[in-house]
């Protein structure tokens, strides 16, 4: 299909990008990496009005680690993944990002994109709630931060106002007891997921878990955390089998997901336990290297 | 890669392909590069209910959109009669599609009006501007259901919504059953899969008003039937039409059969007396071109205590969609699927019934393999049962009930088989994929708490599709395929046939066919097809039969050629004709080769004699051409194909580790062109098995519109494909080829879904139906715990 | 200009360098990238598959990466450097991973190979000698209905061999 007539209009500065986006209200939509929202549009299930292209904002790229892993809205996944600053700083979004569709995709792909499309089953929304992330947003009124707790309201929606340009996304540095994992199922290997489970946790010398953020995927409107679960964990050992069954358990009894045509409701909730246990096995082992 | 003993230049070599080089510097024409002057675009407004009655349909806004040409609905085309779809049997009730309907939709998908525009953005506009209101009806969607009692009709004027009721048997089925030890049942839901080229349909139809006449460039396999079939329909002759099927990008069967967006078109152009292009999209292709394979299927297998198969008996339930698809009919699947359903057992007591039901889906006919595929997933599933139920191997069960290498047999559906390498490709399989020690494998890793399967299917290939084939499957046709071959006055060899490749690499092999029976080098043959104004007619390319009726068709033209070029060099050698032999591009004379005449001599003697110095023989028309038909009588190709998979019983997901093929496909014409056929198809099967289906809910709304939805497979989901070979060449085929192309996809879905209940058998999990996706296998696991 | 000036609606100029050579045509916004390669430019190589960036078949190099000029606008284009498949070729031979393909029996259909072919320049410009997984790793975004990418990967392997011999 050919997407429906629109105006375009390619922005040189946030500040263009801000008053653009105020000018033209619900009719306008961003156009970064484009992977998730062009698609869209050649199907016409979006049809917006005016795209406002932000891929020559200068600023809006970049990878900095400078304590925590500062990353641009518009830096593509793909020069994420070959960041040896970002796979130092946190190597769980270096390893989440592979899982994410195919090269050429992560090549025009954005970081920015994949937070603000908020696809429920995506890997990046869940990594960033796992690891306490947040993000910057800049309005109109000026700039403000949105912790990841706060970001993601449903399915495909987040906090952001339509007039407000995502500017940056913000992963916590790994600390060095900081041991993390992504576990996920998809029909192929590179499709969104069915289920999948991100761990974060802090591990002491002798195995114990401190303390853990435990995020659900693909299961539910938005990515989730297992409070159950973490629970679960907390002050206990990792080798523990029975440890781990557990807070698989608790995982799968604290969600209520739906089915459609790739799985059952019934398949999403057992296999969402599964994955907790096997990302926590993954966490028992060393976790994700940088 | 095979190798074949021959001590021909050309047939059986892996000669390179002639086609790479366009294709490789994206140089191919397919239908949409093709630009025409004043060029249009189609664009169909298209049905979102699977069943429902058109209230009203305006078009007024769509036609006052600024380079909208022109808006058909089913008031406009009252000249297009509806398409008929049938068969001269009697079982059959033929039936009528509306190219536009003018009052009920039944499919997602199907179109309901016609846009044509400047371009296909402007048309894709205007489609939106059509205002359509419907009044859903309740669907169909369970081809039994739709047989049964008290079911809605789905179409008018008949008397239930089965295309066709048939049934066979030989021999005394019911005494047999009763007689016998053991009796064995199976119940399986084939899955609903799509053929899937990467190029979708495609045609560009050119009206041109001074000369009265049309051409229509098409993605097709069937020109010439294109040609003859649509004609008549948009108010030619035959003459008046020529059909060019230039690259095509795959077609699997799909594109041997013609829609009504095929006759839209073409009248389109006729009417406003201009080109129009229409290029099916993605979403167009999965909901509403052409669906394939989905049978349920009811098998029995009675057999004695020993586990000798004494009888079978199978009832196929085809899931044909909303229409009878044009012109192969839903038949394909279901009747295909009964004909083989003894496969290379020897059961002499059979019984078939067969029905092809209509549903709220899209049309389904012919994909690769057909129903072959759907029958031969049901029937070894029940043999791999019927073996852990009898405690015995399932391999020994069928080596035991195979039928014997090399002979001839009549099977219980009446098929005549050639000969083959029934037994022995089994027994290479298990080889290559190392049965043997597979088994200690398999418990080591269910040690480890890992659960490996292997499964097996072996298979027979019917090729050819020639007139004997196709009413021995229930199809009563004869074809007509012929090839012209014809030597230039400079000695250039040119073959123009009615095959027409879309992959298969005709204008090599063919090549290498008619190189070697002129002794000419390639380089100086070439190869003609898909244009109706300059090929002899044929049936075109499908149903394995390019290797079998090229080779024959080929063969018999170029030997007529031949005696012309003896006759023509006998004279000028002064030997007799029968002395002269045709090596290396020259006619010389047997035992003394330096009395040579090169073709191009011969070319220039036969075309101009006295002119340059020669002489044509008395009494001979020396004409070097000849147009020459072939239609082979029944032949089988067999093979086996193996499959080890890996499933993860916590997520249901299966992963295929390796995958064997071993075909015996008689005379090979290029090795390499034939291990390419078999790992291509192979890779539709694990496609098929694992992770593509085309499903609709209980009210018709269709649920695989997208790429995310219907999977294709990609090197991630297939594994290394290996190929072995066997050559048992048939005693009745010119040139004893059998034909090649579709073994792989009807046999790997078996060999997948046998490993993977081979993998779960432990737990009790017996599988009824493909895709095996993961959701479906951790319920089926889930299930057996209990 | 200010960005309310600069709302393009109807129809502009693009320009941009396609195989090393300056090109131009007409497109408005919603004209995708690679119907403005096939049917402004004339570069018919490139092929529509999907229109949603699943099959790959569109697949070209924007700027030295790997791209579905599906999921592009003709606009975005404007002042990029694009490689497609009928730049591969140097003049009347064909490039190494061209011979690879033809050699391994890389193609049947050939309506996928374009993509392939852009995608295995990318791969092989990254990583000289890829491990079997690796290629197909990175080529799981190129569908191939004909192959069961088994003569794929051999092309590839083979490509890579080529070039490693021959230097790029």
């Amino acid at each position: 299909m050919k997407p429906a007539p629109f105006k375009y209009v390619a922005a040189e500065t946030v500040e263009e990008a801000v008053a653009a986006l105020g000018e033209h209200g619900d009719e306008a939509k961003v156009l970064a990496g484009g992977q998730s929202l062009v698609p869209l549009m050649n199907l016409r299930l979006a049809t917006p009005g005016v795209l406002v292209d932000v891929n020559r904002i200068a600023e809006l790229s970049g990878v900095r680690a400078n304590g925590n892993l500062e990353i641009g809205a518009v830096t593509r996944q793909a020069a994420i993944e070959r960041s040896a600053e970002a796979r130092a700083a946190a190597p769980l979004v270096v390893e989440a990002l592979r899982h994410v569709a195919h090269p050429p995709i992560r090549s025009r792909g954005t970081i920015g994109g994949t937070v603000a499309h908020a696809d429920p089953a995506a890997e990046i929304p869940a990594v960033l709630l796992a690891l306490g992330g947040e993000v910057v947003a800049r309005g109109p009124g000026g700039e403000r931060t949105i912790p990841a707790d706060e970001l993601f309201q449903g399915y495909f929606t987040t906090a952001l106002q339509p007039d407000e340009l995502l500017t940056s996304v913000r992963f916590p540095a790994q600390g060095p007891g900081a041991r993390t994992a992504l576990q996920e199922v998809a029909r192929k290997q590179a499709d969104f997921a069915l289920a999948g489970a991100v761990v974060a946790a802090n591990v002491g010398d002798d195995g114990t878990c401190e303390s853990a953020r435990i995020v659900l995927f693909g299961v539910a409107d938005r990515p989730l955390r297992a409070p159950g679960a973490e629970e679960a964990v907390t002050s206990r050992s990792l080798a523990d089998v029975a440890v781990l069954a557990d807070a698989a358990q608790s995982a799968a009894a604290g969600i209520d997901p739906t089915g459609d045509a790739h799985a059952s409701a019934e398949y999403r909730k057992e296999v969402a336990g599964v994955l907790v246990r096997r990302a926590l096995t993954t966490v028992a082992e060393g976790g994700v290297q940088a | 890669m095979a190798t074949t003993e021959t001590n021909a230049p050309y047939v059986g070599r892996p000669i390179p392909r002639v086609e790479d080089a366009r294709l490789l510097r994206g140089l191919g024409t397919f239908v949409d590069d093709i630009q025409r002057p004043g060029l249009l675009h189609a664009a169909f407004v298209r049905s979102p209910f699977g069943h429902a009655r058109i209230t009203s349909i305006d078009a007024s806004r769509a036609r006052e959109l600024d380079g909208v040409a022109l808006v058909l609905t089913a008031e406009d085309i009252e000249d297009l009669a509806p398409i008929a779809t049938g068969l001269p049997r009697e079982e059959v009730v033929a039936n009528n599609r509306p190219v536009l309907p003018p009052e009920t939709v039944r499919f997602v998908g199907e179109a309901v009006a016609c846009v044509i525009a400047s371009s296909r953005y402007v048309a894709e506009d205007a489609a939106q501007l059509v205002d359509v209101e419907y009044e859903p009806l309740p669907a169909v969607i369970d081809a039994e259901r739709s047989l049964a009692e008290g079911a809605a009709l789905l179409h008018d004027g008949t008397e239930s919504n089965s295309f066709a009721h048939i049934e066979y048997e030989q021999g005394d089925v019911e005494a047999a059953f009763a007689a016998a030890d053991h009796v064995f049942r199976k119940r399986f839901h084939h899955g609903r899969f799509h053929a899937a080229p990467l190029e979708g349909r495609a045609l560009l139809a050119e009206w041109d008003p001074g000369a009265q006449e049309m051409t229509i460039w098409m993605s097709t396999q069937i020109p010439h039937l294109v040609r003859t079939l649509l004609c008549h329909a948009i108010g030619l002759s035959e003459k008046q039409l020529r059909v060019i099927a230039p690259d095509v990008g795959g077609g699997f069967g799909l594109k041997l059969h013609l829609w009504p967006e095929d006759y839209l078109v073409s009248a389109a152009s006729k009417r406003l007396n201009r080109p129009v292009k229409w290029v099916e999209d993605r979403s167009e292709a999965l909901a509403a071109s052409l669906h394939a394979k989905e049978i349920i299927c009811d098998l029995e297998l009675a057999t004695k205590a020993d586990g000798t198969f004494v009888a079978m008996r199978g009832r196929y339930v085809g899931d044909a969609g909303a229409y009878a698809a044009y012109p192969f009919t839903p038949l394909v699947d279901a009747l295909c699927a009964a004909v083989m359903l003894p496969n290379v057992y020897d059961v002499q007591a059979v019984r078939f019934e067969v029905d092809a039901a209509f549903t709220n889906k899209c049309p389904a006919g012919a994909y690769r393999g057909v129903g072959w595929t759907s029958g031969q997933t049901a029937r070894e599933l029940l043999v791999d049962e019927a073996a852990r139920e009898l405690g015995i191997d399932p391999m020994e069960l069928r080596l035991q009930n195979t039928i014997p290498d090399g002979e001839p047999y009549v099977s219980g559906t009446g098929c005549k088989y050639d000969g083959g390498s029934y037994g022995a490709a089994q027994r290479k399989a298990m080889e290559l994929i190392d049965y043997a020690a597979f088994r200690g494998r398999q418990e080591e890793a269910r040690a480890q708490g890992r659960h490996l399967g292997i499964g097996f299917s072996p298979f027979l290939e019917p090729g050819g599709w020639s007139g004997e084939l196709a009413k021995r499957m229930g199809f009563p046709f004869d074809y007509m395929d012929s090839a012209r071959v014809t030597i230039e006055p400079d000695g250039s060899v040119v073959v123009a046939m009615g095959l027409h490749s879309h992959g298969q690499a005709h204008q090599t092999t063919m090549a290498q066919v008619v190189a070697d029976k002129l002794s000419v080098p390639i380089e100086s043959v070439k190869i003609i097809q898909g244009d109706t104004a300059q090929t002899a007619y044929g049936a075109g390319t499908f149903g394995s039969r390019g290797a079998v009726i090229g080779y024959g068709s080929i063969s018999r033209a170029a030997e007529e050629v031949a005696e012309k070029v003896k006759q023509i060099a006998g004279l000028a050698l002064e030997a007799a004709p029968e002395d002269i032999e045709l090596k290396d591009g020259n006619a010389i004379v047997r035992g003394a080769p330096e009395k040579a005449m090169p073709m191009m001599m011969v070319g220039f003697t036969a075309y101009f004699g006295a002119f340059v110095g020669g002489k044509r023989p008395p009494g001979i028309d020396p004409v070097l051409t000849s147009t020459r038909s072939y239609d082979p009588p029944e032949t089988y190709a067999n093979g086996c194909v193996a499959a080890v998979v890996d499933v993860d019983v916590e997520t249901g997901a299966v992963i295929v580790e390796k995958v064997v093929i071993v075909d015996d496909c008689g005379t090979i014409l290029n090795p390499m062109v034939v291990d390419g056929q078999l790992v291509g198809a192979a890779a539709q099967g694990v496609g098929g098995a694992l992770y593509e289906e085309l499903r609709y809910d209980e009210d018709g709304n269709f649920l695989a519109g997208n790429l995310l939805d219907y999977l294709y497979p990609s090197t991630l989901e297939i594994p290394p494909i290996e190929v072995g070979h066997l050559q048992t060449p048939s005693p009745v085929t010119d040139g004893g080829v059998k034909g090649c192309g579709e073994g792989g996809t009807i046999a790997t879905p078996a060999a997948v879904v046998n490993a993977v209940a081979d993998a779960l058998s432990p737990l009790g999990v017996t599988i009824a139906r493909t895709p095996l996706d993961p959701s479906h296998v951790l319920s089926l696991i889930r299930e057996a715990r209990g | 200009m200010s960005v309310q000036d600069r709302l393009v609606e109807g129809e502009i100029v693009v320009r941009l360098t396609v195989n090393g050579e300056e090109r131009r045509g007409i497109a408005e916004p919603r004209l995708l990238l690679v119907d403005f390669l096939r049917h402004e430019l004339g570069l018919t190589g490139t092929h529509v598959g999907c229109e949603q960036g699943v099959c790959g078949a569109c697949s070209i190099r924007l700027d030295g990466e790997l791209v579905r000029s599906c999921l592009l606008f003709a606009v975005q284009a404007e002042g990029s450097s694009i490689e497609t498949v009928e730049g591969l070729a140097p003049g009347e031979d064909l490039h190494p991973i061209q011979q690879a393909y033809h050699e391994q029996h890389g193609l049947q259909c050939g309506f996928c190979t374009p993509g392939l072919l852009l995608a295995t320049v990318d791969l092989l410009e990254r990583n000289t000698s890829p491990s079997e997984q690796e290629i197909r790793d990175y080529l799981a975004g190129n569908i191939c209905r004909c192959t069961g990418y088994v003569g794929v990967v051999a092309a590839v392997q083979e490509a890579a061999r080529k070039l490693e011999a021959g230097g790029s």
